[in-house]
């Protein structure tokens, strides 16, 4: 008999530390373990959340300490939610400690990203948005980047759907978070970075056909 | 900083999206700070985190608290 096919084997989780383990039978048991297990969770969500906001101290110079302080504590309350939501998915591939950190880190940079861009119009794609290209450094290779950025931006231009120009460019040459483009157009941090992720493949292919992208599938 | 013509180009190789991104960010940081190479083990999300910057800082950031505690 040959060997089962790979998608029917059952999956094996590793066996999970005995810290996560512990972890994960307090939240899932009742009564006075859990509440002191989900005290411990918060406060762990909000030193990571503080972490975050202190990585972004500089985006975040307009905020009083209080504001900061009701930041941080937003961004562990939506993340104690999401940890507990998706308790199930925790298999033990890391400690639980690293995988719920990463729910605080989300909510705060993404917190701190929106509140940074809170009164701010978001800016149109620069029409001009060649000239913000860095210049290649080496003399011999100017002519080759100039021939590359001239069919960059007709393929911006021609290629590219309205949608996936305006997504691309306002991301890419107008710097602004991906997380605050979504919340304008109501809709997910994901969905717009495949609108983005299917720009640039229609732009590789396109410079690939045109020889200008080496070692690029041309039928891409 | 990524140059603008890398930021219109994206990474060469296939990647994951955000979700999976998300869901695999933990494991990733870990195996990279055990010294092992992630990629062998989750290909596509180092693809994904050179063209994703919210996915990279948040990276940086987990390898950093992670790290800073493991330390």
């Amino acid at each position: 008999m040959g060997a089962l096919p790979a998608a029917t084997l059952p999956v094996v989780d590793p066996v999970m530390d005995p810290e996560s383990r512990a972890w994960v039978a307090a939240l899932t048991g009742e009564g006075g373990d859990r509440e002191a297990a989900l005290d411990r969770l918060h406060a762990l969500l909000l030193r990571a959340a503080r972490f975050e906001l202190g990585r972004r101290r500089g985006q975040l110079a307009g905020l009083s300490a209080a504001e900061r302080q009701d930041l941080a504590t937003q961004a562990a309350d939506d993340a104690m939610m999401g940890v507990l939501a998706r308790l199930d998915d925790f298999r033990g591939l890391s400690r639980f400690t690293t995988w719920a950190y990463k729910f605080a880190l989300l909510e705060a940079a993404t917190k701190a990203r929106r509140m940074a861009w809170r009164d701010r119009e978001l800016p149109r794609p620069p029409e001009d948005w060649v000239a913000l290209a860095d210049p290649d450094g080496r003399p011999e290779a100017a002519a080759e980047h100039a021939e590359l950025l001239a069919t960059l931006r007709a393929a911006v231009a021609e290629v590219l759907t309205p949608q996936q120009r305006e997504v691309l460019l306002t991301v890419v040459a107008g710097r602004v978070p991906l997380d605050v483009l979504a919340e304008r157009r109501g809709t997910t941090r994901g969905a717009l970075y495949k609108t983005i992720h299917d720009a640039r493949r229609k732009l590789r292919a396109h410079l690939a056909q045109k020889g200008l992208l080496a070692g690029e599938e041309v039928s891409r | 900083m990524m140059s603008l013509v890398d930021g219109l180009l994206g990474p060469e190789e296939p990647e994951v999206g955000c979700d999976d991104c998300f869901t695999d960010l933990d494991r990733y940081v870990e195996l990279e700070l055990a010294g092992e190479d992630p990629d062998a083990h989750l290909p596509g999300l180092r693809a994904h985190l050179a063209g994703c910057l919210a996915c990279r800082e948040e990276h940086d950031s987990l390898k950093a608290l992670v790290a800073g505690e493991d330390g």
